[in-house]
């Protein structure tokens, strides 16, 4: 324990000081208030923890936060590979342009987005008129929550799958169809498995935003008890009633339960990366 | 006289090439395939993307221009901007200085729990803003031992600047650092140690080696962050207090003001900040088409 964060000998200056920054830094913005999270969930105990997560309206929350993030990270992931495949492979009109608007979400505050969506998507809306003709309501039901994950999480597998695509030797390809494969065989065979490591990293960012998205979701969910409310919103709602232990314990479910998610998805990645032996 | 050498006769006698037949390339897909898939990402992407943010501008505009130009000269509307403005003014230099040297801790040393480290730079990540937010407010809040005695001496975090700043701190912490690490990486330590060895002291070697290799991976970083710092939401609605001209951000008006159902006003702070957001990425278009070099470890990450 000693030995952590002290460098081997090196020529380098500036251990001390950079070293000194940064955790600095990270201990006042990140660990102490992190720290203050765990420290109040410990002195209000676990079963009282429980207690406040083991409830209907909690449970539903949750289930709803983690089932739609799931989701729209699954859409990111299958639509990122194929936008990913569209911009490096395929020439046409209008893709630099493309390739620069699939990081909007990234630069768009999650607010103006959520009500540009709203906007469009409820039902007095420009889309949503046309979904409520054949009785599809979007917007302030679980679609909307979904469209709205769905724009958080965009750009995060296009953008690690990309250059993995453009990396990426042809002769592969050639190889594989000129000993017979079909080109179907040889994209889920070749491309494929060459991609995924990049595609699931994508896959675990996105997943990890949609979770703890607010801004964008609260706009178009309707925030419905039960049905629409995300597992967010209720430790807000918590803390406007000034119930900080409330707050406490559904913050830190959604910590352990996004973790453990993480934790699965690396694993798979370790598992998905050796089966094909590439780092 | 023979004509002895054999490299200018050849090439009369060479047998005119074979007719090249159109065949499909076997590493493509047939034309129809291709022109399918284009048009799926251009209709979902136009749904998701272009749509909204054509929306934002054309319900600013809804009521003619003067209505929306009217709406930003409102006090509550300037005093957010200007909030806005200082967070992002104290909050991107510091994640830039923090960036760097962390990056340089990292990439320029070998030490034990150097990936422990980077996991817990990355940990914003993974955790909701709304949490980061709770967070603070657990830390700072009035009700807390810390809290109450800051408030008492006169300096309060929670519901004031310093919660919203360190909100934003906490969410656009690893950003800087994130952009600096690959690039670092990527061109080594012997620049810096040849400039060592040549005498240079180290915040010479810093300056003038290290500084002009990183600079447009460092702008790209600042930009990224500046973006999520002026746009933060559930975080800053956290520790805010939501106070109207005083703890009240642009994200945090244009909430305030939908819900009031001034629509107008509320969109046209919305496109206020949509024009930002454009401004960003051609920033970083116009960056990726001229150093493309310089940022591809970025990319290659």
């Amino acid at each position: 324990m000693r030995a952590l964060f002290l460098p081997r000998r090196s020529p380098m200056p500036g251990f001390g000081l950079s070293m000194g920054v940064t955790v600095t830094m990270l201990s006042l913005v990140v660990l102490l208030p992190v720290g203050a999270l765990l420290w109040k969930g410990a002195s209000f105990g676990a079963t009282n923890l429980w207690e406040v997560v083991n409830r209907p309206r909690v449970w539903q929350a949750l289930l709803l936060s983690f089932r739609l993030s799931a989701l729209a990270a699954l859409f990111n992931l299958a639509f990122g590979i194929l936008l990913a495949w569209v911009l490096v492979r395929y020439r046409f009109a209008g893709r630099r342009l493309l390739d620069a608007a699939v990081d909007l979400p990234f630069a768009l505050p999650t607010a103006v987005a959520g009500i540009a969506l709203t906007a469009l998507y409820a039902p007095n809306g420009l889309f949503g008129a046309l979904a409520a003709e054949i009785g599809w309501r979007i917007a302030y039901s679980q679609w909307g929550i979904f469209l709205a994950l769905v724009f958080v999480g965009l750009p995060f597998v296009v953008r690690s799958v990309q250059p993995v695509l453009e990396d990426m030797d042809r002769e592969v390809e050639e190889a594989s169809a000129t000993l017979g494969a079909s080109r179907w065989r040889t994209i889920t065979r070749v491309v494929l498995p060459v991609i995924m490591p990049a595609a699931l990293t994508g896959f675990a960012l996105s997943l990890a935003r949609a979770v703890g998205e607010y801004g964008s979701v609260i706009f178009i969910a309707g925030n419905i008890p039960m049905k629409t409310e995300i597992a967010p919103l209720l430790i807000v709602i918590q803390l406007e009633e000034f119930n900080y232990d409330g707050a406490t314990a559904i913050g830190i479910a959604m910590l352990v339960l996004s973790f453990t998610l993480l934790l699965v998805i690396n694993l798979v990645q370790i598992w998905s990366r050796r089966r094909i032996g590439y780092v | 006289m023979i004509s002895a050498d054999p490299v200018f006769t050849r090439h009369e006698n060479r047998p005119p090439p074979p007719r090249t037949r159109t065949c499909i390339s076997p590493t493509t897909e047939p034309a129809w395939v291709r022109r399918t898939l284009i048009g799926i990402v251009l209709t979902l992407l136009s749904l998701l993307l272009f749509a909204p943010l054509w929306a934002v501008f054309a319900e600013a505009l809804g009521d003619g221009i003067a209505a929306a130009l009217a709406s930003l000269g409102n006090r509550d509307a300037l005093s957010a901007i200007r909030l806005t403005l200082t967070v992002a003014a104290i909050t991107v230099p510091l994640n830039a200085a923090f960036g760097i040297a962390a990056a340089w801790a990292v990439t320029k040393f070998d030490f034990a729990g150097k990936s422990l480290l980077l996991t817990l730079i990355d940990l914003p990540f993974s955790v909701s803003p709304v949490v980061a937010g709770l967070c603070i407010v657990l830390l700072f809040g009035a009700n807390t031992t810390l809290g109450g005695w800051l408030v008492a001496s006169g300096y309060p975090v929670v519901f004031a600047l310093p919660g919203i700043v360190l909100a934003t701190l906490f969410i656009t912490f690893p950003f800087v650092a994130r952009e600096l690490m690959p690039v670092m990486i990527e061109q080594g330590r012997a620049e810096e140690e040849a400039a060592l060895t040549l005498g240079a002291s180290g915040w010479r070697t810093f300056l003038t080696v290290t500084l002009p290799n990183i600079r447009w991976a460092l702008v790209y970083g600042v930009l990224l962050c500046n973006a999520r710092a002026m746009g933060e939401f559930g975080a800053v609605a956290v520790v805010s207090g939501k106070i109207r001209g005083q703890t009240a951000t642009m994200p945090i008006t244009i909430e305030m003001l939908y819900n009031e159902y001034l629509s107008v006003a509320a969109f046209t702070l919305a496109a206020v900040l949509a024009l930002l957001a454009l401004l960003i990425l051609a920033i970083k278009t116009a960056l990726e088409l001229r150093h493309a070099d310089a940022l591809s470890a970025i990319r290659k990450h």
